[in-house]
Formats: structure tokens, C-alpha cells, sequence
């Protein structure tokens, strides 16, 4: 049997008394985008966070292609240590607060980590960041600085970032949470060509309509755990749970 | 006894030689401040051992509840009794450096409280880590907010300075009162002296405006 492409296997994390997750596992073949949803607190967040290790888990495996991420003994050595800035370059990751560099012009924040990470040379990195910034729709805002630019336009940037290392995997933690109403179109449009394009991803998400239309798959978790999953349609129109039946119901009254 | 400005023309060359002492003094020391603190916000940050965090916190009590006179005092006379001796002038810088490294490293503390989490975890989520992370992502943006309060500390170091007259350090308080006790015309030196002292730091607070005009764009 042919590997997945990310298997999560039996993670548990615990904050304090918190149960953040419970043995939660989710295997995601190559070109899946499953979107995670759930109210707020329920560990879809730090469920994104376990997969490049920025929150390492107290239990359980990461396995992309068939490697382990980070380590599971809890302890890392130097050589693991290195290995997981080798997976977390190959990993995107797009935050809530985009948390672009405010130091750094637009041109700087998708060139630097490809200078220091993937070594690449600056004429190299310069034409890569010109041309993803294009993609994303920047292209006369390379030489603006972030706190010039508009919550959409950072979400944009900072999805550049990411993608000039070329990575096999995108985490998206709320990209449009923080965003005005007016400006999720334009991250929005963004994720959709990363998903005809056949990325990966892993969104946590609220935008129940891009879950539905581009997810392969929907996952709804509470309490630290995966109620339920499956394609967007069974999911969201006959949901077997009542968890998950008034989750839908407070976001659909929520948008009235 | 009146006031003779021929004393100040007579006496400036040599207090300017000793401004240029004054300068260098506070320039190393202020330099190599910023060097040990920065190494050890570093390690504060990364390792949070308690064990260093809980010794950095007692150096920097102690620095701040004793008086810089005292610290002078005590490098240059104590440390001989324990073999190590030191000429004036580096001895002075040690004080220097020891004193200003305690109040810097709250600066840059402050400095980065302000920098956001999510800044080291975009770096790290690239795979940035140690060396760069810090000099390339943390660093920069400490450093940016932490330019006001360490231009004001760098006036402060600058006055400090005066005290190293005590150790011998030949700097411009100390060539002053070489000068007086010779010609019995303090007013007019001390005069000169005052001058100069507050050209230098008028200068230095100045800088604060223009260093804060260069890197204004970034922060905006």
C-alpha cells in the first residue's frame, strides 16, 4: 500500500489541564485541501501548529513522505533539530496575523528566507520573489513596506513568502480572519489558484462557502477531537453529529 | 579676580585631546555594552534557564543599587587583589561596559516585548533558526523601537565618563583639573569644560531624531 502523503498519527497536547488534542489522527494524500473547522478553542489551531512542530506535541507521530517530523521521544537532538528546519522550509505556513516582517520592504520579506534557508543567490531569490509577488498581485507594491500595505495585501505577501520556498505542504491558520469583509475576496482568490494548481493544504477555516467548493474534505473538531469528517457535501447538508449539527446551525445564524 | 577668556583659548587644545579621550572611553564602552547585552537578551530568550535569567536579574540589581563612583572604585582598586591588574583607561571601559550593559539589557528587553511572537514563528515556520533568526528577523526590529531610550543611555555613558577622573584616565574632567590646579583659573576651564560636555551630548540626542528619521519608513 502506497504511504500517505501526511499521516498524523495519535496526537495528544496538553496546555496546563487543557486537553488541546486527544489522540487526534488525519492522513492527507498528495493535492488534498481539508479544511478544519469548529468553534473557537477546540484545537483546530494548534492541530496546524503540531504538523511543522512550531507546537511540538507531548504524543504522537508527524510523518511526511514517510519521514518523522521532529521527534518522537520529546527530546531532539542537533540532527533533528536541523532535519526540522528542513521539513518547516518545506512546510508554508500563512497566520492569522500575517505576520510579515515590518523591518523588511516587500521585495526583502519573500527574498530573505530564501537567501538564508534555501541558499539561493540574491538574483536568483530577487527574480523568484518578482514573480510570485506578481502570482499574488503585488507586483507594484515590492518596494512598499508592510505597515503601508493593507490587511489583504499582507495576508497576499505573506502567502508569497511562503510559497517562494517552494513548499509540498501549506498550512493556512485563518487567513481571513483578520481580514475587513471587502478584502477576503482577494486571499481567497489567491488560495484558489494554489488549489488548481494542486497544493496541499490544510486550512483552518470559518469561510464555510470555500470549504465547500474547494475542500476534498472537511474537518470538524471539538474539544481537542476530530467529531467528524468527510467530503464537503455529506459534512455540511446531513451532519451525523449534534455537535456538529448546532456548530452549523450558530454560524448559519451568524451570517443572516 | 576677573573673567579672562585668554585662559580658555590657552587651554583648549589639551581639552580637547581630552574630549577625544572622553569619546573614545564612552564609544568602546558603549559598544562593547550593546555587545554583551545583546549576547546575553539572546541567551535569556533562547535557553530561559532560571539559573542565568536569576543571575542576569542580581547583576542587574546590584548595577543599578550601587553608585557608578563605587563600581570604578571597585575595578580599579579591588580587582589587583585578586591579580588582576588594569591601567586606567581599559579599566575604565570595563566600568563603563560592566555599569551601561546593566541598563541596556532592559532596554532591549523592552525593546523585545514589543516585537510580536508571531514574528519568530513566521521566521521559524520558513525554517530560519539560531543565528539567522536573530540577526536577521529579531534583531532589526529590536533595535528599530530601542533607538530612542539607547541614544539616551549613550548621553548618559558620555557624562559618566567624568567619574573615570578618579582612576587617572587622562579624559577632558581630568585634564581640566590638571589645568586649573596648574594656572588657579578654574572658572575659565571648568567653564570650557562645561562647553564642551554639552556640545558632544546636544550632538549625540540630535542623532536620536535623525536615527529615528532613517529608519522611520520601516516602522511607519
Amino acid at each position: 500500500m502506497k504511504p500517505n502523503f501526511l499521516e498524523i498519527i495519535d496526537i495528544n497536547k496538553k496546555f496546563g489541564n487543557i486537553n488541546a488534542l486527544k489522540n487526534v489522527s488525519l492522513n492527507v494524500s498528495k493535492g488534498e485541501v481539508i479544511c478544519i473547522i469548529g468553534p473557537s478553542g477546540c484545537g483546530k489551531s494548534t492541530l496546524l501548529r503540531t504538523v511543522n512542530w512550531l507546537t511540538p506535541p507531548d504524543s504522537g507521530k508527524v510523518i511526511l513522505k514517510g519521514e518523522i517530523i521532529g521527534s518522537d521521544t520529546g527530546k531532539m537532538t542537533f540532527e533533528q533539530n536541523r532535519s526540522l528546519n528542513e521539513f518547516r522550509a518545506r512546510i508554508g505556513m500563512v497566520f492569522q496575523q500575517f505576520n510579515v516582517w515590518p523591518h523588511l520592504n516587500a521585495l526583502e520579506n519573500v527574498v530573505r528566507a530564501q537567501i538564508v534557508v534555501r541558499k539561493r543567490m540574491r538574483d536568483e531569490a530577487e527574480k523568484k520573489a518578482i514573480k510570485i509577488l506578481n502570482e499574488v498581485g503585488l507586483k507594484d507594491k515590492i518596494d512598499e513596506w508592510p505597515d503601508n500595505l493593507s490587511g489583504g495585501q499582507k495576508q497576499r505577501l505573506a502567502i508569497a513568502r511562503s510559497l517562494a520556498m517552494d513548499p509540498i505542504l501549506m498550512l493556512l491558520d485563518e487567513p481571513t480572519s483578520a481580514l475587513d469583509p471587502e478584502l477576503i475576496g482577494e486571499v481567497l482568490s489567491v488560495l484558489r489558484n494554489l488549489v488548481n494548481e494542486g497544493m496541499t493544504m490544510l486550512i483552518v477555516t470559518h469561510e464555510l462557502g470555500f470549504a465547500s467548493k474547494f475542500g476534498d474534505k472537511i474537518v470538524f473538531m471539538d474539544a481537542g477531537e476530530i467529531i467528524e469528517s468527510g467530503p464537503p457535501n455529506t459534512i455540511l447538508k446531513s451532519p451525523k453529529t449534534e455537535r456538529l449539527k448546532l456548530f452549523l446551525e450558530k454560524l448559519s445564524l451568524t451570517s443572516l | 579676580m576677573k573673567f579672562d577668556i585668554s585662559y580658555i583659548f590657552d587651554a583648549l587644545p589639551r581639552l580637547l585631546e581630552g574630549a577625544l579621550i572622553t569619546l573614545q572611553v564612552a564609544i568602546l564602552g558603549f559598544c562593547f555594552s550593546i555587545i554583551l547585552a545583546t549576547f546575553i537578551t539572546i541567551v535569556k530568550t533562547s535557553f530561559n534557564s532560571r539559573i542565568f535569567n536569576g543571575f542576569i536579574a542580581f547583576y542587574i540589581s546590584f548595577i543599578r543599587g550601587t553608585p557608578l563612583l563605587v563600581q570604578i572604585f571597585l575595578i580599579y582598586y579591588v580587582l589587583p587583589v585578586f591579580g588582576l591588574n588594569l591601567a586606567p583607561f581599559p579599566a575604565g571601559i570595563l566600568a563603563i561596559t560592566l555599569n551601561s550593559a546593566a541598563f541596556v539589557i532592559e532596554i532591549l528587553r523592552g525593546g523585545l516585548a514589543s516585537v510580536p511572537k508571531g514574528q519568530f514563528e513566521a521566521a521559524k515556520s520558513l525554517g530560519i533558526s539560531g543565528y539567522a533568526l536573530w540577526w536577521k528577523i529579531i534583531l532589526p526590529q529590536t533595535f528599530i523601537t530601542s533607538i530612542p531610550p539607547l541614544v539616551n543611555e549613550f548621553t548618559m555613558v558620555l557624562k559618566a565618563t567624568a567619574l573615570l577622573s578618579v582612576i587617572t584616565v587622562v579624559e577632558l574632567m581630568r585634564v581640566s583639573q590638571q589645568i586649573y590646579s596648574a594656572n588657579y583659573h578654574p572658572v575659565e576651564v571648568l567653564s570650557a569644560t562645561f562647553i564642551i560636555y554639552f556640545l558632544m551630548c546636544f550632538v549625540v540626542s540630535r542623532s536620536s531624531v535623525f536615527l529615528e528619521q532613517r529608519f522611520k519608513v520601516k516602522r511607519a
